[in-house]
């Protein structure tokens, strides 16, 4: 088992960050998420949190011997869970493989929080494991590749939703230019 | 915005999307101002009305979007791997904030 987990403070209002989570992809530092679909949503008329599922597919290559070990392609789909509750100003977004998920399992969880008026805290932790019943020298290489490509993209990703943030708002919020 | 999963859903998730993202920032920005000073029953009278407001504006895109995804899914041979995942982490209820580096 693996952990990962990473912090990071945008320079945006919370309101604005969470607008700004519909319009993340498609994203050129993250080439990799290639479609993402809404299977399920509601609004809760009582709290008014939106609770959002979503299945993103990516395509990224994967090492020979990963696709001569586990079959599959460069296609792999992510559930998604997301919670945002305007009244507590708390948005979590929970991830899971779908793909390849006989083999190894990474569950993914993501806050978004107000830091201040004008600053929103983001915290991202991961859990990345193999699955045991397979060869054990295996199970360690294939977690060990999983936890790299997920750190991988976990950078472009914070960094590619940095770069949204500062297109989508940089005319609108003249506070922070 | 991303393309669906299956081309001939794309057009259908773009008017969604759309419609969803118009609807967002109308309700959200007012929602977090009346934390200040709503009580829980103006709060839950907004709430109430905003729903009603997306089923009205979206509710028709919604459906249709959904039958084309919800087929393209099973398609892809997605569904099972859905299910099994909904199981393992059902996420009905927002789960609490995980609990990150900390920053000393």
């Amino acid at each position: 088992m693996h952990f990962f987990s990473q912090n990071h403070t945008y320079d945006h209002p919370w309101s604005h960050v969470i607008i700004g989570m519909w319009h993340k992809y498609p994203n050129p530092h993250c080439t990799h998420v290639i479609t993402v679909d809404v299977v399920d949503r509601s609004v809760d008329p009582q709290t008014g949190v939106i609770r959002t599922e979503r299945i993103l597919g990516c395509k990224q290559k994967a090492p020979t011997w990963v696709v001569k070990l586990f079959g599959g392609s460069e296609d792999a789909f992510v559930r998604e869970i997301s919670f945002v509750d305007p009244s507590t100003q708390r948005a979590t977004i929970s991830s899971q493989n779908l793909s390849l998920s006989q083999f190894a399992s990474c569950f993914e969880q993501i806050s978004y929080t107000p830091a201040s008026a004008t600053q929103t805290s983001f915290v991202q932790t991961a859990e990345i494991q193999a699955r045991m019943n397979m060869w054990r020298t295996a199970a360690d290489k294939f977690e060990g590749w999983l936890v790299q490509r997920f750190e991988q993209n976990a950078h472009l990703g914070k960094v590619g939703f940095a770069d949204v943030l500062r297109t989508m708002w940089e005319n609108k919020s003249p506070q922070n230019a | 915005m991303a393309h669906s999963l299956s081309p001939e859903c794309t057009p259908l998730k773009h008017a969604y999307d759309s419609c969803f993202n118009t609807w967002f920032e109308s309700y959200l920005q007012p929602a977090v101002a009346q934390n200040a000073n709503a009580t829980p029953a103006q709060r839950t009278e907004y709430s109430k009305k905003k729903a009603e407001d997306f089923e009205t504006n979206c509710g028709g895109v919604w459906r249709e979007y959904k039958a084309c995804v919800q087929k393209a899914v099973k398609d892809r041979g997605l569904s099972d791997l859905l299910e099994q995942a909904r199981d393992e982490h059902p996420l009905k209820e927002q789960p609490s904030i995980p609990v990150g580096p900390s920053k000393t």
